[in-house]
C-alpha cells in the first residue's frame, strides 16, 4: 500500500478513462482526445503556476484575476506590439505575482490573503484598462501574431506543444535546480531551510512570480483563443485550477507532489467533465455530479501519510 | 511586561481602529471635496456617508455576509477552512423558496416552517461537509471546496437555472418594515450575532473550537473528541450559512443558483480583516462583525464619495493587506505562507 | 496495586516490549530509565492507554483491565504528565485543566465559569501555584506550565475513587534546579494520594526521587534496583551494556586551541529582555561552552551569532569581517553552522531525503548556473553516511523517518561537509542515546582538532565541563564568570552551579 500511494493519481486517471471508455467507446478515439486536451491548455497552464505556490505550502488565489487582466492587456496592446505583447503580459503577471510574494514573505500576510488582495487589485486594473467593456481583437492582427498557436505540428496542436514545453521547463526547474530544491525545503520545513542559510524570502517571491507568469500565459492563450479580452473572461478558472493541483496529489501542506502531478490532475478534471457529456448526464446535474466525483477522487488519491492531523 | 500588554491591547483593537479611521476618513473626504468646490458652509450633518439612511444601507448589504462570515469564523478558529458557503447558501435559499411557496407562500400560513427548514438544510449540508472531512480524512480545504460544487450543483438541479421569486409581503417586511430606521433583518442579524457570541463564550462546543485550533494533538491527548467538535463545527457553520441564505432572499426577494455567489471571498476576507488568524485559536464573532463592517463600509464609502467603481476592488485589496499587517503580531509568528 | 505481567508489544519489524513485568505499589515513586529505543515510551503508552499490549495482563488491585484509549485509562485513575508542553497556549489555565471534562460545569448548556474558576483554584492549590485560573496559558513560564499540567492530571483525584497512578515523562527537562526541587517536594507530598512513575534522562534526579528504579534495555526490564542500592555508574552500565568511564567526554582527546587565531568575536552585544553586554571570543580549535539555566540567554546568544535574531547593540566580527546585517544566509556564507535544539524543526527537513538534507546549506557547491549535479550530491551523502556511521537503509530515505541520533548526524554532516569552521551547537545530544552521544562527542573532538571553533550549549553540566576548553557562566542574560578547562584542571560542578543560581 505504501509503495503505490504516490502512483494513485495516475492510476485513478487511467481507471477513469477506462470506465468512461467502456461505457462509451467513442471517448477513446485519439483524435477527439487530443482536441479535448488542447481545450484545457489554459486551465493546465494556470494550474501549473498554482503548483509552485502550493508546493511551498501557500496558495495563489490571484491567478484568475491575473489571467483576466492579461486578456485585457493582450487585446488592448496587440495592435501596438504584435507578438511582443506576450512579453508584456508575462511581465505583468510575474510582477503581480512577485508583489504577492513580497507581501507574503516580507509583510507576514498569509498568501491566502495576500493573493486574494492582489487579485482584487488586478481586477481593478483590468476593469480600468478595459473601460469595463468586453473587448475584441483585430482578427487579422491576431492571426498574424498568434495564428500559429492553433496550427498543428505533426498532427499535434501547437497549443498542446506549448503546454508540453512549459511542463518540461517547470519539471526541470522543480527537480534539477537549486531553486526547485529550495522550493521543496521551504514547503516541507521552512524553519530548517532558514537555518540552512537559504534565502527563503527570495524563494517565495520567485515562486509566486512564477505562478503569476504562468497565469499570464494562461490568460494570453485563452484570450487569443476567444479573440478578445474582458475583466471577467477567465472567471471560473480559479477553483478548477486548485482542484487540478490537489487532485493531482500536491497537498496544501507543501513539499510533496509537483508539476507532473498537476498535469495528471488537470487530465482527471478534464476526463470527469468530458465524461459527463459522453455519458449524457443532464446539464443541470453536471455540477453536482462533478462535486461528488471530485470527493471520491480526492478521497482515493490523497496521500494521508504526510498529514499528521487533518485540518 | 507593560509594553507587552499595550502591544497586545493594540493588536486586539487594531481592527476596530481601522473601522474607526474609515468611518472618519469618508466624511473628511466628503468635506474636503465640498470645500474644494467652494461651498460656503460645511457641516458634518451634510455628510451623505454619515447618515442613518446610509448606515442602514451598509447594514442591509452586510447582514447576509455577516451570517456567513460568523459561520466560517468558527471553522477558522478551529484552524480549518470552509469554502462550501456559496453552495450551501444557494441550496438553503432555493430550498427555502420552494418550500415556502409550496406550503402557502405567506408567513401567515404553515409556510413559516420553511424558515426552520432552511436552517435544517444548512445544518445537513454542513454535517455532510464535516463528515466528508472527518470520516474520509480529507483536509477541510478540499472537502469543503468539493462540497461547494455539490451544493451549487444541487441548487442548479432544483431550479434548472430558473429564478424563484418570494413575494410574500410579510416575509419581505424583513427588508421593508423599519424599526428606528433600520429594517427588521438588521435586528434579526443582530440577534443571531448574539446567539453566536453566546455559543462562542458560554458553551463547551464554543470553547472547544479554541482548543482544537490552539493544539489539536494536545486536545486529543486530553480526551477531547476532536472529530465530534469538527463535525459539529461544520454543522453549526451550515446553520449560519442557512441564516445567510434566508437573509439574502429576504434582501432581494429572489432565490436562485447564484444567490450564494461571491460570499466565499467576502466572508473569508472579512474574518481575516477582523483579526481572526487563519492558523486558528484566536479571534471570534465580534472580530468578524468588525471585519464585515470594514469591508462593507469601504464598498459603500467609495460609492458615496464618488470614486470610479473600478478602483473599489483595488482599494479593498490594499486595505485587506493593511488590516492584516496591522493585526499580525510578527514576533509571535515564525513564518507565514 | 498497579501491575503489568508479561506484557508484550510488537510493531512491524520490532519487538518493542518483551515480557515486561512492572509493578507500582500504593504511594510509591517508581523510576524508569533506559536508553532511547529501550522501550520506555512504548511501555508508558501502554500504561496510559495509547497502545494496547499484544500479550500479557494489566491488573489493578488484582483485577484485569484493558484500555482502548487514554480516556479509559484516566477513568481507572491513570494520568500522564507529558514531556512536551501539552497545554494549549491560547486557552486559559482553567480551560486547560478541565479540557474534555467541562460537562461537570455545564448548567442547561451553559458553562458556569465561576464554578470552573473555583474548581481550578482548588486544583492549583494542590501544586502550590498561586495564579489566576483565568490567565491565558501562553503568559506562564515553563515551570508554571509544568505545574499546571500536574494540576490537570490531579483532577483525577476528584473523578476517581480508587488509587491514582501518575506518569511523569521527563518533567524536569525545561526546569531550573530550584524549580525541580519544588516539583519534587510536591510530588513527595502527593504520594499519600497517588503513586508516580518517573521517567527521566537525568540519572541523579531519578535516584533522588524514586524508591525503586526499573532499568530497561532492548525492550526488556534488565534490573530493578531499590533506592538504597542504586548507583549511577552501575545503572548506566546496565542501560548501555558496557562501561561508561571517565573517557566518556573524550577528555583525553582534548588538545590546546590556537589562541592567536580568533575566528569570531562578539563585543558588547545586548538584546532587550534576552541578554546584556555580552562579549566573547572564539578561537580556532576551541570548544567554548555557555552555561546557565533556562532563560539565561544561552540560546539567544547562539541564535544572534547565527543571524536568526538581531541584537539591539553590539558588534560581531567573523574572521576579521564586521557583520552589518545579521541573517542566517550571511552566517552560513561566513562558514557558521548551527545545530539547533529543535532538531526536527530547524535541523532537518522532514520530507526530504538524506542527500537533499546534507546539501541544503551548500547547494551552490553542487550546482552550476543553478542546475544541480545530483550525482555528486549522492556521492557526498554516501561518503558521509559511511564516515559518521549513519544508520539509514539508503540515502533516499526520508530524514523525518530516521532516529534522533541519526538525524543529528545528518545535520552534523551537512555542516562538516560544507566546510563550516564555526559550529554553534544547542543541546546537540538532547534526547540521544548513549551510543549516539559518544559519536557526537567524537565528531566534536575531530572537528575541533581540525581547527573548527565550537560554541556549545550543553545538555548537562557534566557534558559542558567534559567537552570544553573554556566556559562562560551566564545568569539572567549577563556573564557571571569565565572558567578555563584544560584537561586535569577542569572546574567542578559546584563551581559552575554556584555562579548560575
Amino acid at each position: 500500500m505504501e509503495r503505490i500511494k504516490p502512483h494513485l493519481p495516475w492510476i485513478t486517471l487511467v481507471a477513469l478513462i477506462a470506465v468512461v471508455g467502456i461505457a462509451n467507446p467513442a471517448f477513446l478515439s485519439p483524435a477527439s482526445f487530443i482536441v479535448l486536451t488542447a481545450d484545457v491548455v489554459p486551465l493546465f497552464v494556470m494550474a501549473l503556476g498554482m503548483t509552485f505556490a502550493v508546493y511551498i505550502g501557500g496558495i495563489d488565489l490571484s491567478v484568475q484575476q491575473l489571467a483576466n487582466l492579461v486578456t485585457v492587456i493582450a487585446t488592448v496592446y496587440l495592435m501596438d506590439f504584435g507578438i511582443g505583447v506576450a512579453v508584456l503580459c508575462i511581465f505583468a503577471g510575474a510582477g503581480f505575482g512577485a508583489l504577492s510574494g513580497f507581501v507574503t514573505s516580507r509583510l507576514y500576510v498569509p498568501s491566502f490573503v495576500s493573493t486574494l488582495a492582489m487579485g482584487f487589485v488586478a481586477l481593478s486594473a483590468a476593469r480600468w484598462l478595459s473601460g469595463q467593456r468586453a473587448l475584441h481583437m483585430d482578427a487579422e492582427q491576431r492571426d498574424a501574431s498568434f495564428g500559429w498557436m492553433f496550427e498543428n505540428t505533426a498532427g499535434i496542436p501547437n497549443e498542446l506543444i506549448i503546454a508540453g514545453v512549459l511542463l518540461a521547463v517547470c519539471w526541470f526547474l522543480q527537480t534539477r535546480t537549486t531553486f526547485g530544491r529550495s522550493l521543496k525545503a521551504v514547503g516541507a520545513g521552512e524553519l530548517a531551510a532558514v537555518a540552512s542559510g537559504i534565502n527563503v524570502d527570495r524563494v517565495k517571491i520567485l515562486a509566486f512570480a512564477l505562478s503569476g507568469a504562468l497565469a499570464a500565459i494562461s490568460g494570453l492563450v485563452f484570450s487569443v483563443k476567444l479573440s478578445g479580452g474582458d475583466a471577467n473572461l477567465a472567471n471560473g478558472f480559479l477553483l478548477l485550477a486548485i482542484v487540478a493541483v490537489l487532485v493531482g496529489g500536491t497537498p496544501l501542506t507543501g513539499g510533496v507532489g509537483g508539476v507532473v502531478n498537476t498535469a495528471i490532475g488537470t487530465l482527471i478534471v478534464m476526463v470527469i467533465r468530458v465524461a459527463m457529456v459522453y455519458l449524457e448526464v443532464d446539464a443541470t446535474q453536471q455540477q453536482m455530479v462533478f462535486g461528488i466525483v471530485l470527493i471520491v477522487a480526492i478521497a482515493l488519491t490523497i496521500d494521508r501519510s504526510k498529514l499528521k492531523i487533518v485540518k | 511586561m507593560r509594553g507587552h500588554l499595550t502591544r497586545e491591547t493594540l493588536l486586539k483593537w487594531a481592527p476596530l481602529f481601522v473601522l474607526g479611521v474609515l468611518l472618519l476618513a469618508f466624511p473628511v473626504f466628503e468635506m474636503t471635496n465640498a470645500w474644494a468646490k467652494g461651498k460656503d458652509h460645511i457641516y458634518l450633518l451634510d455628510s451623505r456617508f454619515l447618515s442613518i439612511r446610509n448606515f442602514a444601507r451598509i447594514a442591509i448589504a452586510a447582514a447576509p455576509a455577516l451570517m456567513v462570515a460568523i459561520g466560517v469564523t468558527f471553522i477558522i478558529i478551529m484552524g480549518s477552512i470552509d469554502l462550501s458557503m456559496e453552495g450551501t447558501v444557494s441550496v438553503t435559499a432555493v430550498v427555502f423558496a420552494y418550500a415556502f411557496i409550496a406550503m402557502g407562500a405567506t408567513l401567515a400560513s404553515w409556510a413559516w416552517l420553511a424558515l426552520p427548514l432552511a436552517l435544517v438544510v444548512g445544518a445537513a449540508v454542513g454535517l455532510m461537509t464535516g463528515l466528508v472531512h472527518v470520516k474520509l480524512k480529507i483536509p477541510s480545504f478540499m472537502a469543503s471546496l468539493a462540497m461547494g460544487f455539490v451544493g451549487t450543483g444541487f441548487a442548479l438541479l432544483l431550479t434548472g437555472g430558473d429564478r424563484v421569486r418570494v413575494e410574500d409581503p410579510l416575509f419581505r417586511s424583513l427588508l421593508t418594515e423599519r424599526w428606528l430606521n433600520f429594517p427588521i433583518m438588521i435586528y434579526v442579524a443582530g440577534a443571531f450575532l448574539l446567539i453566536a457570541w453566546f455559543i462562542q463564550t458560554r458553551t463547551t462546543l464554543g470553547r472547544n473550537f479554541y482548543a482544537v485550533g490552539g493544539g489539536e494533538e494536545l486536545a486529543i491527548a486530553s480526551g477531547l473528541n476532536v472529530n465530534k467538535v469538527r463535525i459539529l463545527g461544520f454543522t453549526l457553520a451550515g446553520i449560519c450559512y442557512g441564516m445567510g441564505g434566508l437573509l439574502a432572499v429576504g434582501k432581494i426577494g429572489i432565490a436562485e443558483t447564484v444567490t450564494g455567489a461571491n460570499f466565499m471571498f467576502v466572508s473569508i476576507t472579512a474574518v481575516v480583516v477582523g483579526g481572526t488568524a487563519l492558523w486558528g485559536g484566536i479571534g471570534g464573532v465580534f472580530n468578524t462583525l468588525t471585519g464585515v463592517l470594514i469591508v462593507f463600509v469601504i464598498n459603500n464609502g467609495m460609492v458615496v464619495i464618488g470614486l470610479p467603481s473600478y478602483i473599489q476592488s483595488a482599494v479593498l485589496g490594499i486595505l485587506v493587506i493593511a488590516a492584516v499587517i496591522l493585526s499580525t503580531d510578527r514576533k509571535s509568528v515564525s513564518f507565514v505562507k | 496495586m498497579y501491575e503489568l505481567q508479561n506484557v508484550d508489544k510488537r510493531f512491524p519489524g520490532v519487538h518493542a516490549l518483551k515480557a515486561v513485568d512492572f509493578k507500582v505499589n500504593r504511594g510509591e515513586i517508581v523510576g524508569l530509565v533506559g536508553e532511547n529505543g529501550a522501550g520506555k515510551s512504548t511501555l508508558m503508552k501502554i500504561i496510559y492507554g495509547a497502545y494496547q499490549p499484544d500479550g500479557g495482563v494489566i491488573a489493578i488491585d488484582g483485577r484485569t483491565v484493558r484500555f482502548q484509549n487514554p480516556r479509559q485509562a484516566m477513568d481507572h485513575g491513570i494520568g500522564m504528565v507529558f514531556q512536551e508542553q501539552s497545554l494549549i497556549t491560547n486557552l486559559t489555565v482553567m480551560e486547560n485543566i478541565f479540557l474534555g471534562f467541562e460537562q461537570q460545569f455545564v448548567r442547561f448548556g451553559v458553562i458556569d465559569w465561576k464554578a470552573m474558576t473555583e474548581a481550578a483554584r482548588h486544583q492549583l492549590a494542590k501544586v502550590k501555584l498561586d495564579i489566576d485560573p483565568a490567565t491565558v496559558t501562553s503568559k506562564l513560564s515553563f515551570a508554571q506550565r509544568q505545574l499546571v499540567e500536574l494540576a490537570k492530571v490531579l483532577t483525577l483525584e476528584e473523578r476517581i475513587d480508587g488509587d491514582l497512578v501518575i506518569l511523569l515523562d521527563e518533567p524536569t527537562s525545561v526546569l531550573a534546579r530550584e524549580e525541580v526541587e519544588l516539583l519534587f517536594t510536591i510530588v513527595r507530598e502527593l504520594t499519600n494520594r497517588a503513586s508516580f512513575i518517573f521517567v527521566s534522562h537525568r540519572m541523579d534526579e531519578v535516584l533522588e526521587l524514586s524508591s525503586r528504579i526499573y532499568v530497561m534495555k532492548d525492550g526488556e526490564v534488565v534490573d530493578v534496583v531499590s533506592h538504597d542500592e542504586a548507583e549511577i555508574d552501575a545503572i548506566q552500565r546496565k542501560m548501555v551494556g558496557r562501561d561508561v568511564d571517565k573517557q566518556y567526554y573524550r577528555e583525553q582527546k582534548q588538545k590546546p586551541y590556537d589562541a592567536d587565531k580568533v575566528l569570531l568575536s562578539l563585543k558588547n552585544a545586548s538584546m532587550g529582555g534576552k541578554y546584556r553586554d555580552i562579549s566573547l571570543d572564539l578561537h580556532a580549535g576551541e570548544v567554548l561552552c555557555l552555561v546557565g539555566t533556562e532563560g539565561s540567554g544561552r540560546e539567544a546568544i547562539l541564535r544572534t551569532i547565527f543571524g536568526i535574531e538581531r541584537p539591539d547593540t553590539g558588534v560581531l566580527t567573523i574572521k576579521g569581517d564586521k557583520i552589518a546585517r545579521f541573517s542566517p544566509q550571511k552566517g552560513v556564507a561566513c562558514g557558521i553552522g548551527y545545530l539547533p535544539r529543535e532538531r526536527k524543526i530547524e535541523g532537518i527537513v522532514a520530507g526530504m531525503n538524506v542527500y537533499e538534507n546534507m546539501t541544503l546549506s551548500q547547494m551552490g557547491n553542487f550546482a552550476s548556473l543553478g542546475v544541480l549535479h545530483i550525482g555528486r550530491e549522492k556521492a557526498l551523502a554516501e561518503e558521509q553516511v559511511r564516515s559518521l556511521a549513519i544508520k539509514t537503509p539508503d540515502i533516499y530515505k526520508d530524514c523525518g523517518g530516521l532516529s534522533g541520533g541519526n538525524q543529528q548526524k545528518v545535520v552534523l554532516a551537512k555542516w562538516r561537509s560544507g566546510g563550516s569552521d564555526i559550529l554553534l551547537m544547542d543541546h546537540p545530544t538532547r534526547g540521544l542515546d548513549i551510543g549516539a552521544k559518544e559519536d557526537v562527542y567524537d565528531t566534536i573532538r575531530d572537528m575541533s582538532d581540525a581547527g573548527a571553533g565550537i560554541i556549545l550549549v550543553a545538555d548537562t553540566l557534566e557534558e559542558a565541563i567534559g567537552l570544553s576548553h573554556n566556559i562562560i557562566v551566564l545568569k539572567d542574560g549577563e556573564v557571571q564568570k569565565h572558567f578555563a578547562g584544560a584537561p586535569g584542571s577542569k572546574p567542578s560542578l559546584y563551581d559552575l552551579v554556584h555562579h548560575m543560581i
